[in-house]
């Protein structure tokens, strides 16, 4: 019988259960074997890169999970954004289409870790630094490399790392924009809509609210859970 | 006999006429391992380099250059610095006259036709073909299998008589698992990875329609005449509706379930995405493919999703 949801993607693994009341525990992927120490593999659904390696009785990809993981939160969700560290999954549940951004790594965790890792931050301490902006500044380049380049010649122009980092989350969300369809019920998931200048930010250009589930990491393993207790009937 | 390289569509019925044997340069392509320079499309950009390089024992070279690809154009004409090419121009609004035309003076770059006869044999070749893409819709062949057989109905392995042979031979088992999976057709250009039928197959997705290779057996005729009036209906030279027009009768036909549109990086097919997916209103999964290879795992991830999104309707 499933009991487990286990999601392991390229940068985080983690896994869920319902019993009844929601756990979870979240690792560095290549970690991922200590989640499931003492679990045998009938009981787990898994999603993510990782997921036909792991041991698991069903697997789906993130793309169905996250539209069973936000329905836990959400009815009819409309389009799921989930910002990936490695990619950004755009998927319209009402057309079954999804567009997967992986060739590039603007729009994704990647881009953020590397920013932050510059600037010697925690990607987690991005958010709070984002309140802190007077203004932003237009970032033109959609390069992370190039992006990184304009950031420094900004720097070097006397602007505050607080304005800098509000600024690099709206390059970031406009990125992410260009990829959403029009729609009334956007959600956006993934560790990154953790970070609340993204969602800020994206909604400002968006001109509508962008919904956040509690927990957004874990949405895929929750969702790989309910699809797996759904499979198994 | 000479061996003439061909892209695209060129009909094999004239060249194997006038004592060529066709040998279609894309085949190549989904197992090469050529990385070449200065390149847009792989497609064309792995047979422009083996040319150069004179990796290819050809004689001489036919490139599409109306109604098919500018890449292909350029890089043809790269490649005419070391062999005798010749432009073939499909009519966009389908003359055919002006087909004729083209045709006749692509038998005189060949030398002349000095087999009439084997045109014959060539159509009794495809109207095998055509039989064999209705068993693979049918679910009796497998994806892969069918399409090994229909993507050679482009210079028939240079040898039409063997080639019949070796498609009597086929083997007929396939059924039962194949009436579960969803039935796709795949638009586009071919994909350009060797093992994408199997992996499709693998994920629950039956192909039962190649628009490539269909365009490949469907057009024939006994002399240049029935030839030119044939392939004038060639659909990637025409305009998109009448291309869009033809498809969705076909689709309808197979009773489709979804769509893989099939682009490569660097080509004007990805811009017909939009148009392709309006007019067809059918679940359609994009892909934008480069290098030859096996399917990348990015491309199983989008595969495996749309398989699992379709089960979903
Ligand atoms: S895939 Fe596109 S660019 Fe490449 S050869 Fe075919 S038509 Fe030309």
């Amino acid at each position: 019988m499933i009991r487990y949801g286990v999601d392991v993607g390229s940068t985080t693994a983690k896994i869920v259960s319902l019993t009844p009341e929601l756990t979870y525990r979240v690792t560095e992927s290549r970690n991922w074997e200590t989640l499931l120490e003492g679990i045998p593999a009938n009981e787990i659904a898994s999603t993510g890169y990782f997921r036909h390696k792991i041991p698991h009785k069903i697997a789906a990809t993130e793309i169905t999970t996250a539209i069973y993981g936000v329905k836990e939160y959400l009815n009819d969700p409309e389009v799921i954004v989930d910002i990936g560290g490695q990619d950004t999954k755009v998927t319209d549940v009402r057309r079954n289409n999804f567009i997967v951004n992986d060739k590039c790594s603007a729009g994704t965790g990647a881009f953020l870790e590397f920013i932050a890792h510059y600037f010697g931050l925690k990607v987690t301490d991005l958010s709070k630094i984002h309140h802190k902006a007077a203004h932003t500044i237009n970032i033109n380049h959609t390069c992370s490399v190039f992006a990184l380049s304009e950031v420094v010649s900004h720097l070097v122009d006397g602007h505050t790392i607080e304005d800098l980092i509000a600024s690099i989350h709206q390059a970031f969300a406009e990125r992410i924009a260009q990829m959403i369809p029009e729609a009334e019920k956007i959600v956006l998931i993934g560790g990154t809509a953790q970070n609340r200048g993204i969602t800020i930010s994206l909604e400002e250009i968006l001109k509508q609210e962008i919904h956040t589930p509690p927990n957004p990491q874990i949405i895929n393993a929750l969702g790989a859970l309910r699809y797996g207790e759904e499979k198994e009937e | 006999m000479k061996t003439l390289g061909i892209t695209a569509l060129v009909p094999p019925e004239i060249v194997f006429a006038c004592g060529f044997k066709p040998f279609d340069l894309n085949n190549i392509v989904p197992t090469s391992t050529t990385r070449p320079k200065n390149k847009l499309c792989a497609w064309t950009a792995i047979w422009r380099e083996q040319i150069m390089n004179g990796e290819l024992d050809l004689d001489s070279l036919v490139v599409v250059a109306g109604g098919d690809c500018h890449n292909a154009l350029v890089d043809g004409q790269r490649a005419a610095e070391k062999i005798p090419a010749f432009y073939l121009f499909y009519p966009f609004d389908g003359n055919k006259e002006y087909l004729k035309s083209q045709f006749e003076r692509l038998s005189l770059f060949l030398g002349g036709i000095t087999d009439p006869g084997i045109m014959k044999t060539v159509k009794s070749v495809k109207e095998n073909l055509m039989k064999l893409d209705q068993l693979r819709s049918q679910g009796v062949i497998s994806s892969e299998l069918g399409f090994q057989y229909l993507i050679s109905g482009c210079d028939l392995q240079g040898d039409p008589t063997a080639f019949k042979e070796e498609l009597s031979r086929i083997p007929r088992e396939r059924g039962g698992d194949l009436a579960s999976m969803h039935r796709v057709a795949l638009i586009g250009v071919p994909p350009i990875h060797h093992d994408f039928h199997r992996e499709a197959e693998r994920l629950g997705l039956h192909i039962v329609f190649d628009e490539m290779p269909f365009e490949f057996i469907r057009h024939t005729g006994k002399n240049i005449n029935e030839l030119a009036e044939s392939y004038a209906d060639y659909t990637f030279a025409r305009d998109l509706k009448y291309r869009f027009d033809f498809l969705k009768e076909e689709l309808g036909k197979r009773r489709i379930d979804a769509i893989i549109h099939c682009t490569q990086f660097a080509c004007h097919h990805v811009l017909e995405d939009g148009m392709l997916r309006e007019h067809l209103q059918c679940p359609t999964l994009t892909v934008h493919s480069d290098l030859p290879g096996p399917v990348p795992e990015q491309l199983k991830l989008r595969i495996e999703a749309f398989s699992e999104l379709l089960w979903r309707k």
